[in-house]
């Protein structure tokens, strides 16, 4: 223990602490940073079930020099930070672990720029991404990335977390989508990286953040790419009296040479909820339906639809319903995108799983899924972006019950692990996050993650952004070291 | 369980043939051997093992060893009506993937740093590294993968990749004519190239034949349009700019030039202004530089950033 | 501290936070405390946690404009109107918020008489600027108002406390509209001076439910339907069945109707021979959308009497008035206020109409020019006097 350790021992820690509040406050104004435990408390979580966030100051910056002043600070005090969007991560993300500065993005909400010659959008990290949609509408572009989040999460977030959507199944996940990003680096230090260009120069460091959930730096800017509409869309839904027939269309219709736009699928029980929300005539009793979304131009978009049309019935559909107005079309997709808001009308909680299989192997694990939520004893929901074999099984639950969270944290490994097995990955859209750490060893290598940690470093050199994530304990660089420098029971 | 590495002896040749010590490059065809550098004189140069590991034409993947052509590639899947985002020009997998150049039809065929789902390469210790994942859709842990592509083999070297396939469209057809290229950008829905070299356009269409024949009739409804038997011929020098910026540019700058329009490529005689990074940029390169290859004995010679 | 909250209620939300954009102090701040998730999350903490009845707690509840812009979004259908009401309702009585002052207004309400004394008073002294300008009071209050006269047994109008002293005109727009489709109206006038619905936002829930149980009693003697043109009143009123939990307040609650479900109800026989040039803006007033959820006859009914009916692209955002919200929270009221006069901004229309007489004060405040959608129907049928060759 260093001379100046020893004497800061022997002050109260709470005294640095209030020297570090002090500091944040003068550098962006009383009311733009909070310490108070209720706001802490808040900030402690995000729309995952995880429940072990503890949140130092919490802070909203406006502008990029506000952000670099934060991280300034923070690193003068040893301290690390972790960003935020409109909190929505599903693999807790955003959840702050060991007391960090904990930075709301949601106030630097502007629309920079439209520039509709080089298709790109300048924006703040804080737009929620259908707003950026709404805004192009008039221009005839959108932004194509839609997770069934849009209405509310942030385009800081999806970068984050390389959120996809039904619609990406077509245009590619955000990765896809962002041209350059201006990010504030843990140091302080701001880089733009990326360019409105298509070959930037240098390394692919705006790939290497995209995804990186907050552990590289933060976002305080970022130039998306804007997509035209299409002059046609066309809307299908098929129903099915088996999961298995539904499946096997979706993978049929792929190996045809076919890519919708989308392609999603939803089963008994979750469509039956859904209804009873949007009244957009789903069948409520068909054992699956699947959603499918052609669009292009108008004879293609024909050819397509008449195609899967015709593969959905050879396998089995029992009804095929083309949508026939805006209106209709609008409500089955609010319904799809409501899904998991609406279980609770069948359980009061829920565990969102996230894996990735290849398609051709669907419908056998979809059946694996349902035997291990029977021997569980638990009641699973399906609905997922089947276009790209991303699984969201649904695990319903009572947290209330004694020794339920347990039962579903084992199924929830077990279904992972289902999902390895058929050639997957453990994540499609949600991230890694604090979720699924304990699993990055069952798809990589030590040297795998040994090597993904050297790119962290790269950015992070300290390890101050959001520390305890993503890389399981033992293969992040300074992780552990700064989860400690919280002077015990300050913010405990 | 602990993933245990599932990779086949001919990978494993290829990492110790990296080794772990001694400077050493990696050459493909050698189609673009001269970018980022020159290589020190005296590396002992190897190249990366080849061949196709597995295709599943139904699943729209394809693995393949990153010493095979690109032309290989491309005859392997046209066999089921499909292609991947990889430009052929009598280089390697590896190769294109290293450079990171996309093909001049990059409006329908996508991107090269979107094709790459999964990579292994060998890193400066002499192991074999796994990143990114065998399926369309993937957010497990860092982007290795993409940090790869365009990164000249300076980080490790590429051994092996799955890639996304797409189906080949059942019409292509280049047509030409001496429209505003902006505003065929603009009229049309989704062309797969529109090169413009200052007076003439070329245009890519492909799709269902309907659609094509459509765009078709389109264009020629704006103005007069040939069918072409291909597109223009293209000057050696490469150019990386915003989109629109063709439009303003000085055109001496460039000598002949072709410039692919909504993208951003341009084809010149003469060779782009050196392109700098900020500072914070490069201090990121370097220490990633230092972090993949701490005694610089990858592609010594090449350089992406100015690191020392 | 227990909020006498239903756990069964408190439970159903899943913390998604599809409800975070359709909630006004969300959109202005961009902050959890000030969103739906994060108020009922501070309800879940503090049924179980004293530590967490915090000042800033406190103030999460109370800057809620109790708008309900969430509970339609809500996919899980959270009630979250039902929660916030008892929340409230509980931190009153704890004396937790609302100080005995604040108070004070909310006990006039129900004595008529005495609210139009001091409307007077405040026309007065607003007029000589007397009142700061934060206290957001409107410069139009009338100093006389004409009398509502009966005309008929068919169908009640329910009048109620401001809006009867401040907007009495709109009432005599909405009766000679239903007069001119053939029913006899009873204007409830003194009788049932106040619905409630100020007192149960406040949090004053016992007071509300005599407030309820005074207005059943005094509408009881007969079946007729119950109309009304305020849509926060509407709300409230349709809303007793549940407030009381009797038989009685239920059936009482069926036979409310707001004024524009009635009129489209009665569509076909009204004969439409002029229109109005206008092009009409619909703002929706939260408790017509929201709660009773009736805001598609607004635009059936106004359709056949102006050019054009134009949509507001904001998926029915507060405007911030929220019955006392616009006094007691002025700043988070004039942000909404801008937000709402940004997407008014957007449109090409003449005039903004608005089915509560609330919204059209707070935004009247703003330089909106608004008209209830009765005063416009009513204009328009007026019209129809002129010979057709002028
Ligand atoms: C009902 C529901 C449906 C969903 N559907 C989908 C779906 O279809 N597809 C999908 O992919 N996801 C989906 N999600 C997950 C989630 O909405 C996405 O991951 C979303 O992108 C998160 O955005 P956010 O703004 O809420 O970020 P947050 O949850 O606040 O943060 C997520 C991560 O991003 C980081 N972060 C946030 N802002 C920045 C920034 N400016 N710079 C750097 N890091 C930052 C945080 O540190 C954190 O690690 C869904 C979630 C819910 C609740
Ligand atoms: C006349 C001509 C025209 C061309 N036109 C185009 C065009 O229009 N569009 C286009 O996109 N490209 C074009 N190219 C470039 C070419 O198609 C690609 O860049 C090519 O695929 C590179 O492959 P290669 O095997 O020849 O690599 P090489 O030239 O051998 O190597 C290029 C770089 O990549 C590194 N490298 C090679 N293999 C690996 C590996 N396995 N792992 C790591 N690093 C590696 C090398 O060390 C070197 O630094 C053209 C080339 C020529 C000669
Ligand atoms: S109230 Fe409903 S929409 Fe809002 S967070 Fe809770 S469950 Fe989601
Ligand atoms: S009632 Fe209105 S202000 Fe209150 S939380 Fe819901 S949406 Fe927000």
């Amino acid at each position: 223990m260093s001379f100046i350790d020893k004497i800061k021992n022997l002050i109260k820690p709470s005294v640095f602490e209030d020297v570090f509040v002090a500091e944040l406050v003068a550098a962006l104004s009383p009311e733009r940073v909070r310490f108070d435990a209720t706001e802490r408390f808040l900030h402690s979580h995000d729309s995952s079930v995880f429940d072990e966030g503890n949140a130092g100051p919490i802070c909203f910056p406006i502008t990029t020099r506000e952000v670099q002043t934060i991280m300034r600070i923070s690193e003068k005090h040893g301290r690390s930070i972790v960003a935020r969007g409109a909190g929505t991560g599903l693999a807790g993300g955003a959840i702050p672990l060991g007391a960090p500065v904990v930075v709301v993005m949601t106030k630097m909400n502007k629309i920079l720029e439209i520039d509709i010659d080089n298709r790109v959008a300048w924006v703040e990290p804080g737009v929620i991404n259908l707003d950026l949609s709404r805004y192009l509408q008039p221009f005839g572009f959108h932004f194509a990335p839609d997770p069934s989040s849009q209405q509310v999460c942030t385009i800081g977030g999806n970068v984050a977390n390389n959120s996809g959507g039904p619609h990406c199944l077509a245009y590619g996940v955000t990765d896809a989508h962002v041209l350059a990003l201006e990010i504030v680096l843990p140091d302080g230090e701001v880089a733009t990286i990326g360019g409105l260009d298509p070959e930037p120069v240098g390394f692919d460091l705006r790939g290497a953040f995209i995804g990186s959930e907050g552990t590289l730096g933060i976002a305080t800017k970022i130039a998306v790419r804007i997509t035209k509409n299409p002059p046609t869309v066309r809307t299908l839904l098929l129903s099915f009296s088996s999961m298995r027939a539904a499946a096997e269309t979706v993978s049929a219709v792929i190996a045809a040479g076919i890519v919708p736009a989308a392609m999603e699928v939803m089963d008994q029980r979750i469509t039956i909820a859904v209804e009873s929300f949007v009244g957009a005539g789903y069948p409520t009793d068909a054992a699956a339906v699947l959603l499918v979304e052609v669009e292009g131009l108008v004879d293609g978009v024909q050819i397509d639809a008449s195609n899967i049309r015709e593969i959905g019935f050879k396998h089995g559909a029992t009804d095929v319903r083309v949508a026939e107005t805006d209106n209709e079309r609008e409500l089955l997709w609010k319904g799809r995108k409501t899904a998991f808001g609406a279980i609770a009308q069948i359980a009061p909680d829920y565990y969102l799983h996230d894996t990735v299989v290849p398609r051709s192997a669907l419908a056998d694990v979809l059946e694996k899924v349902n035997e291990v939520a029977e021997r569980y004893d638990l009641i699973v929901m399906n609905v997922f972006h089947a276009g790209d074999g991303n699984l969201h099984p649904l695990l319903l639950f009572d947290a209330r019950e004694e020794g339920m969270l347990e039962k579903v944290h084992a199924a929830g490994a077990e279904i992972m692990r289902i999902s390895l097995d058929a050639g997957g990955v453990l994540s499609g859209e949600h991230g890694i996050g604090i979720e699924k750490q304990a699993y990055m060893d069952e798809l990589f290598t030590t040297e795998d993650l040994n090597h993904q940690n050297r790119l962290r470093y790269a950015f992070d050199p300290q390890c101050r952004s959001n520390p305890g994530k993503i890389l399981p304990a033992g293969h992040s660089c300074a992780d552990i070291q700064s989860l400690k420098n919280v002077p015990q029971g300050v913010w405990g | 369980m602990k993933a245990t590495l599932k990779i086949d002896t001919v990978l494993n040749r290829f990492a110790e043939a990296v080794g772990p010590s001694l400077p050493i490059a990696i050459e493909g065809n050698r189609t673009r051997w001269g970018l980022n550098g020159l290589l020190k004189p005296g590396t002992s140069v190897i190249s990366a093992p080849s061949g196709l590991v597995e295709y599943k034409p139904e699943e729209m993947i394809v693995t393949v060893r990153a010493g095979t052509t690109v032309q290989e590639l491309d005859t392997c899947l046209a066999d089921h009506r499909q292609r991947t985002s990889l430009p052929d020009r009598g280089g390697t997998v590896g190769g294109a993937i290293a450079v990171g150049h996309n093909d001049l039809h990059k409006l329908g065929k996508g991107s090269v740093r979107d094709a790459v789902l999964q990579l292994r390469y060998v890193s400066a210790e002499g192991k074999v590294i796994t990143c990114g994942g065998p399926v369309v859709k993937n957010v497990t842990g860092f982007n290795l993968h993409k940090l790869m592509v365009g990164s000249f083999g300076t980080l490790g070297f590429i051994a092996e990749v799955t890639l996304r396939t797409n189906p080949t469209p059942l019409r292509q057809l280049w047509i030409q004519t001496s429209m505003d290229p902006k505003i065929i950008f603009d009229t049309l829905q989704r062309p797969s190239a529109i090169l413009w070299d200052g007076t003439t356009t070329w245009v890519h269409l492909e799709g269902h034949p309907p659609d094509v024949d459509a765009q078709y009739a389109l264009l020629t409804k704006s103005g007069k349009v040939y069918e072409s038997e291909t597109g223009p011929s293209l000057p050696a020098h490469r150019w990386s700019i915003p989109p629109v910026d063709i439009f303003s540019l000085e055109k001496t700058l460039m000598g002949r030039f072709v410039a692919s329009i909504g993208v951003g490529t341009v084809w010149a005689e003469q060779p782009q202004e050196e392109r700098k990074l900020d500072r914070a940029t490069l201090t990121i390169t370097e220490r990633m530089k230092k972090q993949f290859d701490p005694t610089s004995r990858l592609n010594p010679g090449r350089n992406l950033g100015n690191w020392s | 501290m227990d909020l006498k909250l239903d756990s069964e209620e408190l439970n159903t939300c899943v913390h998604c936070g599809l409800c975070l954009p359709h909630c006004p102090t969300f959109r202005i701040t961009g902050e959890e405390a000030l969103s739906p998730r994060g108020r009922i999350r501070l309800m879940q903490e503090i049924q179980t946690n004293d530590q967490m009845v915090t000042k800033e707690a406190l103030a999460s509840f109370e800057t809620c404009i109790q708008c309900r812009g969430c509970e339609p979004a809500c996919p899980s259908g959270v009630p979250y109107g039902s929660l916030i009401e008892q929340t409230r309702k509980t931190l009153v009585q704890e004396n937790r918020i609302l100080p005995r002052w604040q108070r004070i207004p909310y006990h006039v309400l129900t004595r008529p008489r005495l609210l139009r004394f001091l409307s007077r008073l405040l026309t007065i002294a607003n007029k000589v600027h007397l009142i700061p300008k934060r206290f957001a009071i409107p410069k139009n209050i009338p100093f006389f108002n004409k009398p509502l006269i009966p005309s008929g047994t068919d169908v009640y109008l329910f009048t109620g406390c401001v809006m009867d002293a401040w907007q009495r005109e709109t009432h005599q727009a909405g009766k000679r509209v239903l007069e001119h489709l053939g029913f006899g109206v009873t204007p409830t006038g003194d009788r049932v001076p106040c619905c409630g619905a100020l007192h149960t936002h406040a949090g004053l829930g016992t007071k509300a439910q005599e407030i309820a149980e005074n207005v059943i009693n005094s509408l009881s003697d007969n079946e007729r339907p119950i109309l009304v043109d305020s849509a926060g009143c509407g709300a409230a009123l349709k809303d007793y069945g549940h407030l009381l939990g009797t038989e009685e307040a239920l059936a009482f609650s069926s036979r409310i109707f707001d004024i524009h479900e009635w009129v489209e109800k009665h569509i076909e026989t009204f004969a439409v021979s002029s229109k109005l040039s206008l092009r009409v803006a619909i703002q929706d007033p939260c408790h017509l959308r929201h709660v009773q959820r009736s805001h598609r006859a607004v635009r059936n009914v106004l359709e056949p009497f102006v050019d054009e009916v134009i949509e507001l692209n904001d998926d029915g955002l507060c405007c911030g008035a929220g019955g006392a919200f616009s006094i007691f929270q002025p700043d988070l009221a004039s942000k909404a206020r801008d937000q709402k006069i940004a997407v008014i901004n957007e449109k090409q229309c003449d005039v903004v109409a608005s089915a509560n007489p609330g919204c059209s004060m707070h935004l009247q405040q703003g330089g909106i020019d608004i008209r209830h959608p009765m005063d416009i129907i009513d204009e328009a049928i007026s019209l129809k006097t002129i010979p057709s060759d002028l």
